[in-house]
């Protein structure tokens, strides 16, 4: 490990869970997540997400490997004392109202019942708390959820898929919330397969397929560097030109365009070479992989691998 | 350890199922050991005594049902405190809140304990009211048992509770639910202690072994608190006509169960993944 592990927040060191001799669920994950970011955990549905959340919170005992969570092994007190989490759908008494369950917890985590409005607040169900948990949609059941979650004001917390069941306006309303849950000292983990999600709300990501890290790092440099997109008649000439072009580092074929590794600035001599050459230009634009797109190449390499 | 043995006590206070398994309780009790044999008396007074339904017999006709019908709601009502966090998914809620898995065991055994006590409270304050009434109704002088035999009677049906529901217990932790536990729970108490009883007389060996199930030690403690054995032997699914072992081996195996069944209702729960 290279980080001041003052800082790491979250540790895992060849983290496995093997259910019997077929499963293997996580596979020697290695994460380092820092005090004070927002972390997005990427994979898709099956990757070992979840089981990776649970092994952090003590649900599930890990078959290799360790982990450390706020310094301290997971499923501790001295780790869950200050750590908040919601795992997958929340899990509430369906015959009490959200104020009685958020009562309950509050009693179980040792913090004062004056809390409770203010979490109730901050999620926006203040209004409905009185009702019982049974009554409340899935949009209401998610807010309470994360109401629970944040009832220790927690140094760490640990979202899995949190805008699962909301609808868009929901979904938008939670992104900027969550976000704001990381600014200063306490950190987030957030679990999603949903790009967008991540993108918006996440200062760093970790891809995550058939239980191993295959990606890490901030959204821009997961995403790579800008480069160009071209789409010109004929395109198998405009590659052979473009080929041995100064400032192009490569150019590949991209379904009916070219994709161009080279500073957006060399647009220009591109263009004119190209028109010179008798080549027709009918578009060229500075373009960015998509992060979805670097996901599905991500994991995709490690299915095939 | 208050706060969330408080929070125990939320749970099982505000939950329609605990207060209807004391409904159901509170009925049986009354009908079976009051209302029923003293209709008999009025019918025909040869076949029910007065005496037993008086004040002074208050432990005796109580008890009878505590081991039958009783052992088996306590058993239900095991089942249900923790086989239902399992179908709610809300045992992962609580094991993240803070406190070990243990902790969080500790205070729900003692939430059921104290329900379970209530249990009991119930039964004896509806005897000593129907006692009464009825004492009054005959014009029959009131007498009250020893304050020693009371409290062997409170404490008696406390332990019975104790094991049954602990049995309910672990058989919630065991099938991760309720509907499995409560079956194998009912398939216990009622067919296979009570085929292994009735087969008890005829085949020798299972003498010996019947004198270690629950239902047979439950059954010996309230005939030395004043049941006579003759009540118990003949009532339906419930019945138990022995082999009847001493009070202080009746208690020891009751208590030997209830630790055992908690001990390794804690142990698993510690030890497996919650998913």
């Amino acid at each position: 490990m290279t980080e001041n592990t003052t800082q790491l927040v979250v540790e895992t060191h060849e983290l496995g869970k093997r259910y019997g001799d077929r499963i293997q669920a996580v596979d020697g994950l290695s994460l380092n997540v820092r005090r004070g970011e927002v972390y997005g955990f990427l994979g898709p549905n099956g990757a070992g997400k979840t089981t990776t959340l649970r092994m952090l919170l003590g649900l599930i005992w890990p078959t290799t490997g360790s982990a450390l969570v706020l310094g301290a092994k997971p499923g501790t007190s001295r780790a869950l004392a200050r750590l908040g989490s919601l795992i997958e759908t929340p899990t509430f008494y369906p015959y009490l109202s959200g104020r009685d369950n958020l009562r309950v917890l509050a009693r179980y985590a040792r913090v004062p019942e004056s809390r409770i409005a203010t979490v109730l607040a901050d999620v926006d169900l203040a209004g409905r708390a009185g009702d019982r948990f049974r009554t409340y949609s899935l949009g209401m059941k998610q807010r309470l959820g994360i109401a629970a979650a944040l009832l220790k004001d927690p140094e760490l917390l640990i979202l899995d898929e949190p805008t699962n069941g909301m609808d868009p306006a929901g979904m938008a309303e939670m992104r900027p919330f969550i976000r704001s849950l990381g600014r200063g000292d306490r950190t987030v983990l957030l679990s999603s397969h949903l790009m967008g999600e991540v993108e918006q709300v996440c200062d760093r990501v970790g891809v995550i397929s058939q239980g191993s890290l295959v990606g890490e790092g901030t959204v821009d440099e997961l995403r790579g560097r800008e480069g160009l997109w071209l789409r010109a008649e004929p395109l198998g000439e405009a590659q052979r030109l473009l080929a041995d072009f100064r400032g192009v580092e490569e150019v590949e074929r991209d379904d009916d365009g070219l994709r161009i590794a080279a500073e957006p600035a060399a647009a220009v001599e591109i263009n004119r070479a190209l028109v010179e050459a008798g080549i027709a230009v009918s578009e060229l634009r500075p373009e960015r992989a998509s992060l979805e797109k670097v996901f599905l190449e991500l994991t995709n390499a490690e299915e095939e691998a | 350890m208050i706060r969330i043995v408080s929070a125990e006590l939320l749970l099982l206070g505000k939950r329609a199922s605990t207060w209807i398994l004391l409904g159901i309780w509170a009925a049986l009790a009354l009908t079976f050991a009051y209302v029923v044999p003293y209709v008999q008396y009025t019918n025909d007074p040869s076949r029910a005594s007065l005496a037993e339904l008086l004040p002074e017999s208050l432990v005796g006709t109580l008890m009878a049902g505590f081991p039958f019908f009783g052992g088996v709601l306590a058993l239900m009502l095991g089942v249900l405190t923790i086989g239902s966090e399992y179908g709610w998914g809300t045992l992962r809620t609580l094991f993240t809140q803070g406190p070990g898995r243990l902790q969080v065991f500790g205070a729900k055994l003692i939430a059921i304990a104290a329900t379970l006590g209530m249990f009991v409270l119930v039964a004896y304050a509806l005897g000593v009211v129907s006692s009464l009434a009825i004492a009054a109704a005959e014009g029959a002088n009131v007498t009250w048992p020893s304050a020693w035999l009371l409290f062997r009677g409170l404490a008696g049906g406390w332990l019975i509770f104790a094991a049954w529901a602990a049995l309910g217990m672990l058989l919630a932790i065991l099938t991760r639910g309720t509907a499995l536990a409560t079956g194998i729970g009912i398939l216990y108490a009622f067919v296979i202690e009570g085929l292994f009883s009735a087969l008890a007389g005829e085949i020798s060996v299972l003498d010996r072994l019947v004198e270690f199930f629950v239902r047979a030690n439950g059954y010996s403690l309230v005939a030395v608190l004043g049941v006579s054995p003759d009540d118990v032997g003949d009532r339906g699914p419930g019945s138990f006509s022995g082999p009847f072992v001493g009070g202080s081996q009746a208690t020891l195996v009751l208590a030997a169960y209830t630790a055992v069944f908690v001990v390794v209702a804690a142990w698993l729960l510690r030890r497996r993944d919650v998913v």
